[in-house]
Protein backbone atom coordinates (compact mmCIF):
# COMPACT_ATOMS: atom_id res chain seq x y z
CA UNK A 1 0.00 0.00 0.00
CA UNK A 2 1.56 3.48 -0.97
CA UNK A 3 1.75 5.98 1.85
CA UNK A 4 -1.06 8.85 1.26
CA UNK A 5 1.41 11.74 2.19
CA UNK A 6 3.10 10.06 -1.72
CA UNK A 7 -0.22 10.33 -4.15
CA UNK A 8 0.38 13.52 -5.19
CA UNK A 9 -3.14 14.66 -4.51
CA UNK A 10 -1.75 17.70 -2.93
CA UNK A 11 -1.21 21.37 -4.64
CA UNK A 12 1.95 21.99 -6.23
CA UNK A 13 2.83 18.97 -6.55
CA UNK A 14 5.01 19.35 -9.77
CA UNK A 15 7.43 20.55 -7.76
CA UNK A 16 6.35 20.02 -3.95
CA UNK A 17 6.30 16.27 -2.48
CA UNK A 18 5.03 16.70 0.89
CA UNK A 19 4.74 19.03 3.99
CA UNK A 20 6.03 18.04 7.30
CA UNK A 21 4.65 19.17 10.90
CA UNK A 22 6.52 17.47 13.89
CA UNK A 23 6.33 18.77 17.64
CA UNK A 24 8.69 17.79 20.30
CA UNK A 25 7.36 17.47 24.05
CA UNK A 26 8.70 16.16 27.10
CA UNK A 27 6.43 14.53 30.03
CA UNK A 28 6.58 16.69 33.07
CA UNK A 29 8.24 14.91 36.11
CA UNK A 30 11.10 13.11 34.13
CA UNK A 31 14.13 14.04 33.44
CA UNK A 32 14.99 14.53 29.50
CA UNK A 33 16.60 11.98 27.58
CA UNK A 34 20.41 11.81 28.10
CA UNK A 35 19.45 11.60 32.08
CA UNK A 36 16.65 8.74 31.72
CA UNK A 37 17.22 5.45 33.21
CA UNK A 38 16.12 1.96 31.79
CA UNK A 39 13.01 2.17 33.93
CA UNK A 40 12.00 6.18 33.12
CA UNK A 41 11.93 5.08 29.22
CA UNK A 42 10.01 2.35 30.03
CA UNK A 43 7.66 4.03 31.87
CA UNK A 44 7.59 7.10 29.26
CA UNK A 45 6.25 4.36 26.71
CA UNK A 46 3.62 2.51 29.03
CA UNK A 47 2.67 6.21 29.76
CA UNK A 48 2.01 7.23 26.06
CA UNK A 49 0.82 4.07 25.04
CA UNK A 50 -2.15 4.43 27.56
CA UNK A 51 -2.49 8.01 26.38
CA UNK A 52 -2.77 6.41 22.77
CA UNK A 53 -5.38 3.67 23.93
CA UNK A 54 -7.26 6.35 25.59
CA UNK A 55 -7.87 8.33 22.51
CA UNK A 56 -8.30 5.68 20.26
CA UNK A 57 -5.66 5.43 18.38
CA UNK A 58 -4.10 2.06 19.00
CA UNK A 59 -7.02 0.71 16.54
CA UNK A 60 -6.16 2.70 13.86
CA UNK A 61 -2.44 1.99 13.62
CA UNK A 62 0.47 0.42 14.71
CA UNK A 63 2.23 0.60 18.05
CA UNK A 64 5.65 -0.97 17.42
CA UNK A 65 7.86 -1.49 20.36
CA UNK A 66 11.60 -2.51 20.69
CA UNK A 67 11.67 -6.66 19.76
CA UNK A 68 9.25 -5.43 16.90
CA UNK A 69 11.72 -3.11 15.72
CA UNK A 70 14.28 -5.04 13.77
CA UNK A 71 16.99 -3.61 11.78
CA UNK A 72 15.27 -3.90 8.97
CA UNK A 73 11.69 -2.62 9.80
CA UNK A 74 14.17 0.32 11.42
CA UNK A 75 15.37 0.59 7.74
CA UNK A 76 12.27 0.89 6.22
CA UNK A 77 10.70 3.25 8.60
CA UNK A 78 13.38 5.69 8.09
CA UNK A 79 13.07 5.34 4.05
CA UNK A 80 9.57 6.22 4.45
CA UNK A 81 10.05 9.69 6.74
CA UNK A 82 8.59 7.91 9.77
CA UNK A 83 11.28 7.96 11.80
CA UNK A 84 14.28 10.34 12.51
CA UNK A 85 17.92 8.90 11.77
CA UNK A 86 18.62 9.83 15.42
CA UNK A 87 16.05 7.25 16.61
CA UNK A 88 17.05 4.65 13.89
CA UNK A 89 20.42 4.36 15.94
CA UNK A 90 19.31 5.24 19.65
CA UNK A 91 20.15 3.04 22.21
CA UNK A 92 17.30 3.74 24.55
CA UNK A 93 14.43 2.13 25.20
CA UNK A 94 12.11 2.91 22.26
CA UNK A 95 8.83 2.85 20.44
CA UNK A 96 6.89 3.98 17.72
CA UNK A 97 3.13 4.10 16.57
CA UNK A 98 2.32 5.05 12.77
CA UNK A 99 -1.47 5.09 11.79
CA UNK A 100 -2.15 2.68 8.77
CA UNK A 101 -2.31 4.98 6.09
CA UNK A 102 1.55 6.33 7.64
CA UNK A 103 0.71 10.23 7.39
CA UNK A 104 1.20 10.43 11.21
CA UNK A 105 3.70 8.85 13.64
CA UNK A 106 4.92 9.06 17.18
CA UNK A 107 8.30 8.65 18.04
CA UNK A 108 9.00 7.68 22.00
CA UNK A 109 12.09 8.11 23.57
CA UNK A 110 13.86 10.01 20.63
CA UNK A 111 15.96 13.38 21.99
CA UNK A 112 12.66 14.05 23.23
CA UNK A 113 9.84 11.82 25.13
CA UNK A 114 7.44 12.32 22.59
CA UNK A 115 8.32 13.49 18.77
CA UNK A 116 4.75 13.48 16.99
CA UNK A 117 4.70 14.22 13.21
CA UNK A 118 1.64 14.53 10.10
CA UNK A 119 2.77 14.25 6.60
CA UNK A 120 0.41 14.97 3.57
CA UNK A 121 1.08 15.47 0.11
CA UNK A 122 1.73 19.30 -1.35
CA UNK A 123 1.89 22.55 0.51
CA UNK A 124 -1.23 21.75 2.31
CA UNK A 125 0.38 23.23 5.63
CA UNK A 126 -3.11 24.54 7.27
CA UNK A 127 -4.71 21.10 7.28
CA UNK A 128 -1.73 19.54 8.70
CA UNK A 129 -1.51 22.35 11.54
CA UNK A 130 -5.11 21.77 12.54
CA UNK A 131 -4.41 17.75 12.53
CA UNK A 132 -1.38 18.46 14.88
CA UNK A 133 -3.03 21.14 17.12
CA UNK A 134 -5.85 18.75 17.72
CA UNK A 135 -3.50 15.52 18.41
CA UNK A 136 -1.40 18.01 20.72
CA UNK A 137 -4.82 19.16 22.83
CA UNK A 138 -5.73 15.34 23.20
CA UNK A 139 -2.79 14.82 24.38
CA UNK A 140 -2.12 17.13 26.98
CA UNK A 141 -5.27 15.95 28.56
CA UNK A 142 -3.47 12.35 28.64
CA UNK A 143 -0.22 13.96 30.37
CA UNK A 144 1.63 16.78 31.47
CA UNK A 145 3.83 18.21 29.34
CA UNK A 146 7.44 19.83 30.21
CA UNK A 147 6.17 23.96 30.10
CA UNK A 148 7.08 26.64 31.24
CA UNK A 149 4.83 30.20 30.54
CA UNK A 150 8.35 32.16 29.72
CA UNK A 151 9.83 29.53 27.33
CA UNK A 152 6.70 27.51 26.37
CA UNK A 153 7.41 23.88 25.80
CA UNK A 154 10.69 22.55 27.23
CA UNK A 155 12.98 20.65 25.01
CA UNK A 156 16.07 18.62 25.24
CA UNK A 157 17.81 21.06 22.66
CA UNK A 158 17.42 24.61 23.56
CA UNK A 159 16.54 24.50 19.20
CA UNK A 160 13.45 23.79 19.58
CA UNK A 161 12.34 25.20 22.63
CA UNK A 162 9.09 27.40 22.51
CA UNK A 163 6.60 25.80 19.85
CA UNK A 164 8.88 22.71 19.88
CA UNK A 165 7.40 22.71 15.72
CA UNK A 166 9.26 22.12 12.95
CA UNK A 167 7.92 22.38 9.57
CA UNK A 168 9.12 21.40 6.38
CA UNK A 169 8.48 20.81 3.01
CA UNK A 170 10.06 17.95 0.62
CA UNK A 171 10.66 19.98 -2.65
CA UNK A 172 12.02 18.87 -6.45
CA UNK A 173 14.09 21.54 -8.00
CA UNK A 174 15.89 19.53 -10.84
CA UNK A 175 15.34 22.80 -12.96
CA UNK A 176 17.05 25.12 -10.48
CA UNK A 177 19.83 22.83 -10.47
CA UNK A 178 20.07 22.39 -14.21
CA UNK A 179 19.97 26.15 -15.12
CA UNK A 180 22.56 26.25 -11.97
CA UNK A 181 20.35 28.91 -10.23
CA UNK A 182 19.94 26.66 -7.08
CA UNK A 183 23.11 28.04 -4.79
CA UNK A 184 21.61 31.55 -5.33
CA UNK A 185 17.49 29.92 -4.28
CA UNK A 186 19.54 28.15 -1.27
CA UNK A 187 21.51 30.81 -0.02
CA UNK A 188 18.18 33.38 -0.29
CA UNK A 189 16.73 30.09 2.12
CA UNK A 190 19.44 30.54 4.76
CA UNK A 191 19.29 34.30 4.55
CA UNK A 192 15.43 34.35 5.89
CA UNK A 193 16.72 31.90 8.35
CA UNK A 194 15.22 28.79 7.42
CA UNK A 195 17.22 25.66 7.39
CA UNK A 196 17.54 23.25 3.72
CA UNK A 197 18.64 20.24 3.73
CA UNK A 198 19.02 16.71 1.97
CA UNK A 199 16.37 13.88 1.61
CA UNK A 200 16.44 12.57 5.06
CA UNK A 201 17.09 15.83 7.43
CA UNK A 202 20.44 16.88 8.46
CA UNK A 203 23.51 15.86 6.70
CA UNK A 204 22.12 13.87 4.46
CA UNK A 205 22.90 14.50 0.69
CA UNK A 206 20.44 15.86 -1.25
CA UNK A 207 20.25 12.90 -3.41
CA UNK A 208 18.07 13.36 -7.37
CA UNK A 209 18.02 17.24 -6.45
CA UNK A 210 15.11 16.72 -3.33
CA UNK A 211 15.78 19.17 -0.91
CA UNK A 212 14.10 19.77 2.45
CA UNK A 213 13.48 23.63 3.54
CA UNK A 214 12.40 23.42 7.52
CA UNK A 215 12.84 26.61 9.68
CA UNK A 216 15.21 26.73 12.73
CA UNK A 217 13.42 28.67 15.05
CA UNK A 218 10.73 27.79 17.23
CA UNK A 219 10.64 30.15 19.90
CA UNK A 220 9.29 34.16 20.05
CA UNK A 221 6.74 33.21 17.22
CA UNK A 222 3.50 31.41 16.97
CA UNK A 223 2.74 28.08 14.79
CA UNK A 224 0.74 29.68 11.94
CA UNK A 225 3.67 32.37 11.65
CA UNK A 226 5.96 29.83 11.59
CA UNK A 227 4.44 27.71 8.71
CA UNK A 228 3.29 30.68 6.82
CA UNK A 229 7.35 32.04 6.68
CA UNK A 230 7.85 28.71 5.35
CA UNK A 231 4.49 28.27 2.94
CA UNK A 232 5.60 32.17 1.27
CA UNK A 233 9.20 31.05 1.03
CA UNK A 234 8.03 27.92 -0.77
CA UNK A 235 5.94 29.19 -2.58
CA UNK A 236 8.49 31.89 -4.22
CA UNK A 237 10.68 28.55 -4.70
CA UNK A 238 8.08 27.01 -6.66
CA UNK A 239 7.82 30.03 -9.25
CA UNK A 240 11.53 29.67 -9.75
CA UNK A 241 11.58 26.18 -9.72
CA UNK A 242 8.92 26.43 -12.93
CA UNK A 243 10.19 29.35 -14.78
CA UNK A 244 13.62 27.41 -14.92
CA UNK A 245 11.85 24.13 -15.70
CA UNK A 246 10.20 26.67 -19.02
CA UNK A 247 13.10 28.19 -19.66
CA UNK A 248 15.36 24.85 -20.00
CA UNK A 249 12.35 23.26 -22.10
CA UNK A 250 12.32 26.19 -24.20
CA UNK A 251 16.00 27.08 -25.29
CA UNK A 252 16.86 23.40 -24.52
CA UNK A 253 14.19 21.13 -25.34
CA UNK A 254 16.18 18.26 -27.24
CA UNK A 255 18.74 17.87 -24.42
CA UNK A 256 16.51 17.61 -21.60
CA UNK A 257 13.84 15.37 -23.76
CA UNK A 258 17.43 13.02 -24.61
CA UNK A 259 18.27 13.31 -20.91
CA UNK A 260 14.43 12.04 -19.86
CA UNK A 261 13.95 9.10 -22.51
CA UNK A 262 17.27 7.77 -21.47
CA UNK A 263 16.62 7.70 -18.16
CA UNK A 264 12.84 6.25 -19.02
CA UNK A 265 14.77 3.49 -21.77
CA UNK A 266 17.26 2.28 -18.66
CA UNK A 267 14.77 2.22 -15.90
CA UNK A 268 12.13 0.34 -18.41
CA UNK A 269 15.01 -2.03 -19.39
CA UNK A 270 17.61 -2.60 -17.01
CA UNK A 271 18.33 -6.02 -15.14
CA UNK A 272 20.40 -4.48 -12.36
CA UNK A 273 20.16 -1.22 -11.02
CA UNK A 274 21.21 0.53 -7.68
CA UNK A 275 19.55 1.82 -5.07
CA UNK A 276 21.04 5.20 -6.02
CA UNK A 277 20.97 4.85 -9.61
CA UNK A 278 17.13 4.45 -9.27
CA UNK A 279 16.57 7.21 -7.27
CA UNK A 280 18.84 9.53 -9.40
CA UNK A 281 16.80 8.35 -12.44
CA UNK A 282 13.37 8.76 -11.05
CA UNK A 283 14.19 11.85 -10.59
CA UNK A 284 14.79 12.31 -14.24
CA UNK A 285 11.49 10.44 -14.89
CA UNK A 286 9.71 12.93 -12.48
CA UNK A 287 11.20 16.02 -14.08
CA UNK A 288 9.89 14.38 -17.71
CA UNK A 289 6.33 14.03 -16.36
CA UNK A 290 6.04 17.50 -14.88
CA UNK A 291 7.20 18.94 -17.92
CA UNK A 292 4.40 17.15 -19.71
CA UNK A 293 7.31 14.85 -22.29
CA UNK A 294 6.30 11.94 -20.38
CA UNK A 295 2.00 11.48 -20.20
CA UNK A 296 1.74 8.05 -19.45
CA UNK A 297 3.98 7.61 -16.18
CA UNK A 298 1.85 9.16 -12.92
CA UNK A 299 4.16 11.28 -10.12
CA UNK A 300 1.86 8.90 -7.64
CA UNK A 301 3.70 5.80 -9.39
CA UNK A 302 7.05 7.60 -9.29
CA UNK A 303 6.62 8.96 -5.81
CA UNK A 304 6.15 5.25 -4.87
CA UNK A 305 8.81 3.36 -6.67
CA UNK A 306 11.32 6.68 -4.94
CA UNK A 307 10.34 4.60 -1.59
CA UNK A 308 9.62 1.46 -2.84
CA UNK A 309 13.35 0.75 -4.58
CA UNK A 310 15.27 1.66 -1.23
CA UNK A 311 16.93 -1.78 0.45
CA UNK A 312 14.92 -2.25 2.96
CA UNK A 313 11.38 -1.47 1.59
CA UNK A 314 12.13 -3.60 -1.44
CA UNK A 315 13.26 -6.36 1.03
CA UNK A 316 9.74 -6.06 2.30
CA UNK A 317 7.77 -5.47 -0.63
CA UNK A 318 9.52 -8.87 -1.30
CA UNK A 319 9.09 -10.65 1.99
CA UNK A 320 12.44 -11.79 2.00
CA UNK A 321 15.84 -10.87 3.24
CA UNK A 322 18.33 -10.65 0.12
CA UNK A 323 22.01 -9.71 -0.66
CA UNK A 324 22.46 -6.63 -2.46
CA UNK A 325 23.51 -7.90 -5.91
CA UNK A 326 19.69 -9.92 -5.08
CA UNK A 327 18.53 -6.96 -4.64
CA UNK A 328 19.85 -4.59 -7.55
CA UNK A 329 18.00 -7.50 -9.67
CA UNK A 330 14.07 -7.36 -7.74
CA UNK A 331 14.43 -3.67 -7.70
CA UNK A 332 15.43 -3.72 -12.04
CA UNK A 333 12.53 -6.29 -12.12
CA UNK A 334 9.75 -4.45 -9.93
CA UNK A 335 11.10 -0.83 -12.43
CA UNK A 336 10.42 -2.47 -15.07
CA UNK A 337 6.98 -3.94 -13.90
CA UNK A 338 5.45 -0.77 -12.21
CA UNK A 339 6.82 1.28 -15.83
CA UNK A 340 4.97 -0.13 -18.20
CA UNK A 341 7.34 -2.56 -19.49
CA UNK A 342 6.60 -6.31 -19.68
CA UNK A 343 8.37 -8.50 -17.47
CA UNK A 344 10.28 -11.23 -19.98
CA UNK A 345 9.03 -14.73 -20.21
CA UNK A 346 12.70 -16.00 -18.88
CA UNK A 347 11.71 -14.13 -15.49
CA UNK B 1 34.11 52.95 19.66
CA UNK B 2 31.58 53.95 17.09
CA UNK B 3 28.55 55.69 18.16
CA UNK B 4 24.94 55.11 16.87
CA UNK B 5 24.17 57.05 13.97
CA UNK B 6 20.63 58.06 15.15
CA UNK B 7 20.88 58.60 18.74
CA UNK B 8 24.81 59.57 18.62
CA UNK B 9 24.80 58.11 22.75
CA UNK B 10 25.19 54.27 22.51
CA UNK B 11 27.89 52.22 20.88
CA UNK B 12 26.61 51.35 17.36
CA UNK B 13 26.34 47.18 17.66
CA UNK B 14 24.77 46.47 14.32
CA UNK B 15 25.44 47.76 10.20
CA UNK B 16 22.93 47.70 7.72
CA UNK B 17 23.67 47.92 4.24
CA UNK B 18 21.05 50.14 2.25
CA UNK B 19 21.22 49.60 -1.62
CA UNK B 20 19.33 51.82 -3.41
CA UNK B 21 18.30 51.24 -7.17
CA UNK B 22 21.20 52.35 -8.83
CA UNK B 23 23.19 49.69 -6.75
CA UNK B 24 24.38 52.37 -4.63
CA UNK B 25 24.92 51.13 -1.33
CA UNK B 26 25.31 53.33 1.96
CA UNK B 27 26.15 51.66 5.73
CA UNK B 28 24.26 52.85 8.57
CA UNK B 29 25.40 51.98 12.21
CA UNK B 30 22.87 51.65 14.46
CA UNK B 31 22.66 50.55 18.70
CA UNK B 32 20.49 47.90 19.44
CA UNK B 33 18.22 50.31 20.97
CA UNK B 34 17.41 52.48 17.86
CA UNK B 35 17.59 49.41 15.79
CA UNK B 36 14.41 47.61 17.05
CA UNK B 37 12.32 50.97 17.60
CA UNK B 38 13.18 51.30 13.70
CA UNK B 39 11.97 47.51 13.12
CA UNK B 40 15.50 46.73 12.19
CA UNK B 41 16.52 44.35 15.05
CA UNK B 42 14.17 42.04 13.45
CA UNK B 43 15.34 42.22 10.33
CA UNK B 44 18.94 41.27 11.52
CA UNK B 45 19.55 37.53 11.23
CA UNK B 46 21.85 35.46 13.56
CA UNK B 47 24.56 34.93 10.78
CA UNK B 48 24.92 31.43 12.23
CA UNK B 49 23.07 28.31 12.17
CA UNK B 50 21.63 26.58 14.77
CA UNK B 51 23.52 23.78 14.01
CA UNK B 52 26.26 25.90 13.77
CA UNK B 53 26.43 27.63 17.30
CA UNK B 54 25.64 24.04 18.97
CA UNK B 55 28.96 23.20 17.47
CA UNK B 56 30.76 26.16 18.65
CA UNK B 57 29.90 25.64 22.28
CA UNK B 58 31.30 22.13 22.01
CA UNK B 59 34.91 23.95 21.33
CA UNK B 60 34.37 26.40 24.64
CA UNK B 61 34.16 24.04 27.19
CA UNK B 62 35.74 26.11 30.43
CA UNK B 63 36.22 25.56 34.16
CA UNK B 64 33.86 27.46 35.40
CA UNK B 65 31.61 25.34 33.11
CA UNK B 66 31.87 22.55 35.13
CA UNK B 67 31.20 23.93 38.13
CA UNK B 68 27.38 24.98 37.04
CA UNK B 69 25.28 21.95 37.69
CA UNK B 70 21.76 21.72 37.86
CA UNK B 71 20.35 20.83 41.24
CA UNK B 72 17.52 18.66 39.58
CA UNK B 73 19.44 16.17 37.46
CA UNK B 74 22.79 17.08 37.58
CA UNK B 75 23.95 17.71 34.48
CA UNK B 76 26.79 20.58 34.34
CA UNK B 77 26.87 23.25 32.33
CA UNK B 78 29.48 21.68 30.81
CA UNK B 79 28.01 18.54 29.67
CA UNK B 80 25.48 20.37 28.37
CA UNK B 81 27.72 22.13 25.91
CA UNK B 82 29.49 18.70 25.07
CA UNK B 83 26.37 17.42 24.17
CA UNK B 84 24.49 20.43 22.92
CA UNK B 85 21.27 18.59 25.34
CA UNK B 86 19.66 19.23 28.21
CA UNK B 87 18.94 16.95 31.39
CA UNK B 88 15.75 18.09 32.53
CA UNK B 89 12.85 20.64 32.46
CA UNK B 90 15.10 22.46 35.60
CA UNK B 91 18.21 22.79 33.65
CA UNK B 92 16.69 25.64 31.89
CA UNK B 93 16.11 27.98 35.31
CA UNK B 94 19.51 26.61 36.60
CA UNK B 95 21.60 27.44 33.60
CA UNK B 96 19.45 30.58 32.79
CA UNK B 97 22.05 33.35 32.80
CA UNK B 98 24.04 31.46 30.59
CA UNK B 99 21.31 29.36 28.62
CA UNK B 100 19.21 32.41 27.93
CA UNK B 101 21.41 35.14 25.93
CA UNK B 102 22.44 31.63 23.55
CA UNK B 103 18.32 30.94 23.04
CA UNK B 104 18.11 34.67 22.00
CA UNK B 105 20.71 34.15 19.81
CA UNK B 106 19.34 30.78 18.25
CA UNK B 107 15.62 32.01 18.13
CA UNK B 108 15.69 36.06 18.00
CA UNK B 109 13.50 36.04 21.24
CA UNK B 110 12.93 34.42 24.47
CA UNK B 111 9.89 34.64 24.86
CA UNK B 112 6.90 31.74 23.69
CA UNK B 113 4.10 33.10 22.00
CA UNK B 114 2.80 30.11 20.93
CA UNK B 115 -0.23 27.15 21.95
CA UNK B 116 -0.24 26.44 25.56
CA UNK B 117 -0.87 22.94 26.86
CA UNK B 118 -4.55 22.15 27.16
CA UNK B 119 -6.06 21.79 30.42
CA UNK B 120 -7.26 18.88 31.08
CA UNK B 121 -7.85 15.30 33.84
CA UNK B 122 -3.95 13.98 32.81
CA UNK B 123 -5.94 10.31 32.02
CA UNK B 124 -3.17 8.67 31.34
CA UNK B 125 -1.37 9.48 34.33
CA UNK B 126 -3.90 8.38 36.38
CA UNK B 127 -4.54 4.95 34.73
CA UNK B 128 -0.66 4.72 35.24
CA UNK B 129 -0.65 5.74 38.72
CA UNK B 130 -3.84 3.46 39.78
CA UNK B 131 -2.47 0.61 37.80
CA UNK B 132 0.67 0.70 39.89
CA UNK B 133 -1.20 0.90 42.97
CA UNK B 134 -2.96 -2.52 42.34
CA UNK B 135 0.09 -4.43 42.14
CA UNK B 136 1.30 -2.98 45.20
CA UNK B 137 -1.91 -3.60 46.38
CA UNK B 138 -1.72 -7.53 45.78
CA UNK B 139 1.90 -7.62 46.79
CA UNK B 140 0.81 -6.19 50.55
CA UNK B 141 -2.29 -8.77 49.95
CA UNK B 142 0.37 -11.53 49.35
CA UNK B 143 2.40 -10.74 52.34
CA UNK B 144 -0.78 -10.58 54.01
CA UNK B 145 -0.05 -6.82 55.15
CA UNK B 146 -3.73 -5.98 55.63
CA UNK B 147 -2.33 -2.58 57.39
CA UNK B 148 -1.06 -1.49 53.96
CA UNK B 149 -3.41 -3.00 51.81
CA UNK B 150 -6.62 -0.78 53.55
CA UNK B 151 -3.98 2.23 53.43
CA UNK B 152 -3.32 1.45 49.53
CA UNK B 153 -7.06 0.75 49.06
CA UNK B 154 -7.88 4.04 50.02
CA UNK B 155 -4.70 5.94 48.01
CA UNK B 156 -6.85 4.06 44.87
CA UNK B 157 -10.30 5.54 45.93
CA UNK B 158 -7.99 9.15 45.92
CA UNK B 159 -6.98 9.02 42.67
CA UNK B 160 -10.00 7.66 41.05
CA UNK B 161 -11.73 10.39 42.97
CA UNK B 162 -9.47 12.89 41.56
CA UNK B 163 -10.38 11.87 38.32
CA UNK B 164 -14.04 11.98 38.28
CA UNK B 165 -14.21 15.55 40.25
CA UNK B 166 -12.12 16.98 37.37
Amino acid sequence: MIAKWLDSSGAQSDVVISNRLRLARNLKGFPFAIKTTKSDQERIITLVNYALEDLNRLKTGRFLTQHELTPLVIQSLLERHLISPDFAVCKQQRAVFINNDETESLMINEEDHIRYQVLASGLDFKTSLARINDFDDQMAKEVEFAYSEELGFLTACPSNVGTGLRASVLVHLPGLVLTKEIEKVLRGILQIGLAVRGLYGEGTETKGNFFQVSNQQSLGRSETEIVEVIEKAVRQIINYERKARDYLYRNARIEIEDKIYRAQAILQNARIITSEEAINLLAVLRFGVTLGVISDISLKTINELLILTKPASLQLYYHKEMAPEERDEKRATLLRTRLGRKVDKSE
Amino acid sequence: MKLCDFCQKNEASITVTRVDKDGKSTELHLCAKCASQKGIGDIVKPHLSIVEILAELKAKIKDEDRKLVCPNCKLSYADFKRFGRLGCGVCYEAFAPRLLPLIKRMHGSVKHIGRKPAVGQKVAEIKFEVKRLRDELKKAIAAEDYEKAAQIRDRIKQVEESKDRQ
